[in-house]
């Protein structure tokens, strides 16, 4: 028994864009165990992240858009996960990207969370999303700025301090 | 259409599919920490709505979940009840939660006999065995399980609940045709 939740594909150069599966709940649950998930409120335990893998089914069929899986398309491994969250909770919908170990510093997160965003304005009307940001997180940062976003302001999500960047409104072509 | 959830009838219910509506009356109850404390009660609406995507998308993985009771007679959100089984438990399990003012109606048991029915149905899911996994303080879950003629088989610690009573339920081939165990309760 399945039902798909119509999750576009998007493929880029170097990545396939694609909804979760069941077989990306292992790196998606050693990154959440990770130190890296510090900066994404974590790190978790493994139950707590089953629960957020999930979540991210139900964010699709909710909101109507989501967080994509990366797949390398090189070594068809899982490389991590961008998209458009809109938790409860959230000021306004976000741009989010999460690179899993191994698969930083080559530029993929610009390359996914470009794509992304341009799918979000096209198809979500998405269009000017804000990026939360933690302040120490200075790589996530740097990406921001790639990408053209710009400091906005300080806010705060689920209780956590953090800075809101703007992503330069994008043509809804 | 949130999931591929059938529908179910029983004779004051339905159960189906989460969907939008529903999402307010669970969340009232998971933030309500004397009522959710058996079930694993949320710290504030952010958690409540994540559970709620989480519901959602169990169905997506494990092709069953929890169903939403919906009372027949005034169409409202009466509770959830279902097959659960999230990474770390023991084995699938029928779960049942009726919210605030629809208890003492044994709406619960009408719902958990219909779950667990279509649970056991070859058209259903085909299940052979199904538990409850229960916290030693939730008396009136205790006494539901053993209407349903569960019994307690062991007590573990879960990874969400900490320690926690397996019950388990009679298979198929120990209920009646309307899945009731009258015969040998």
């Amino acid at each position: 028994m399945s039902l798909s939740l119509n999750i576009p594909v998007i493929e880029t150069e170097r990545l396939i864009l694609r909804g979760p599966r069941e077989s990306d709940f292992e790196p998606f649950a050693a990154f959440s165990a990770s130190e890296r998930a510090k900066f994404v409120g974590g790190p978790y335990t493994r139950y707590r992240s089953w629960g957020g893998f999930l979540a991210g089914y139900g964010h699709w069929a909710l909101r109507g858009y989501g967080m994509w899986m990366l797949e390398d398309r090189a070594s068809g491994a899982t490389a991590g996960r961008v998209g458009v969250i809109f938790n409860e909770g959230w000021d306004e919908p976000e741009l989010g990207w999460h690179i899993y170990d191994g698969f930083e510093g080559r530029g993929l997160a610009y390359e996914a969370a470009l794509a992304a965003r341009d799918y979000a304005a096209r198809h979500f009307g998405i269009t000017a999303p804000i990026s939360y940001i933690d302040p120490a997180n200075t790589r996530s940062k740097a990406l921001a700025d790639r990408l053209g976003a710009r400091f906005e302001r300080e806010g705060e999500v689920v209780g956590e301090a953090c800075h809101v960047y703007r992503h330069p409104a994008t043509e809804a072509a | 259409m949130l999931t591929q959830a059938p529908t179910l009838e029983t004779e004051r219910l339905i159960l189906r599919g989460p969907e939008n509506r529903d999402a307010e009356p669970l969340i009232a109850f998971l933030c309500d920490q004397e009522r959710a404390a058996g079930f694993g009660a949320s710290p504030d609406r952010h958690d409540a709505w994540r559970w709620f995507g989480l519901m959602v998308g169990h169905w997506h993985i494990r092709g069953y979940g929890y169903f939403v009771i919906e009372e027949k007679a005034t169409g409202k959100t009466a509770g959830i009840c279902g097959i659960w089984n999230p990474d770390g438990w023991p084995e699938p399990e029928l779960g049942w939660v009726v919210f605030d003012e629809f208890e003492g109606m044994g709406l619960a048991h009408e719902a958990a006999l219909r779950a667990r029915e279509w649970a056991y149905a070859p058209d259903g899911l085909g299940f052979t065995t199904l538990t409850s996994n229960i916290v030693p303080s939730n008396a009136r879950s205790i006494a539901l399980a053993e209407r349903l003629g569960a019994w307690a088989e062991r007590t573990y610690t879960n990874v969400h609940m900490g320690e926690d009573i397996l019950y388990r339920h009679p298979g198929p081939d120990d209920l009646d045709k309307d899945g009731s165990v009258e015969a040998y309760a």
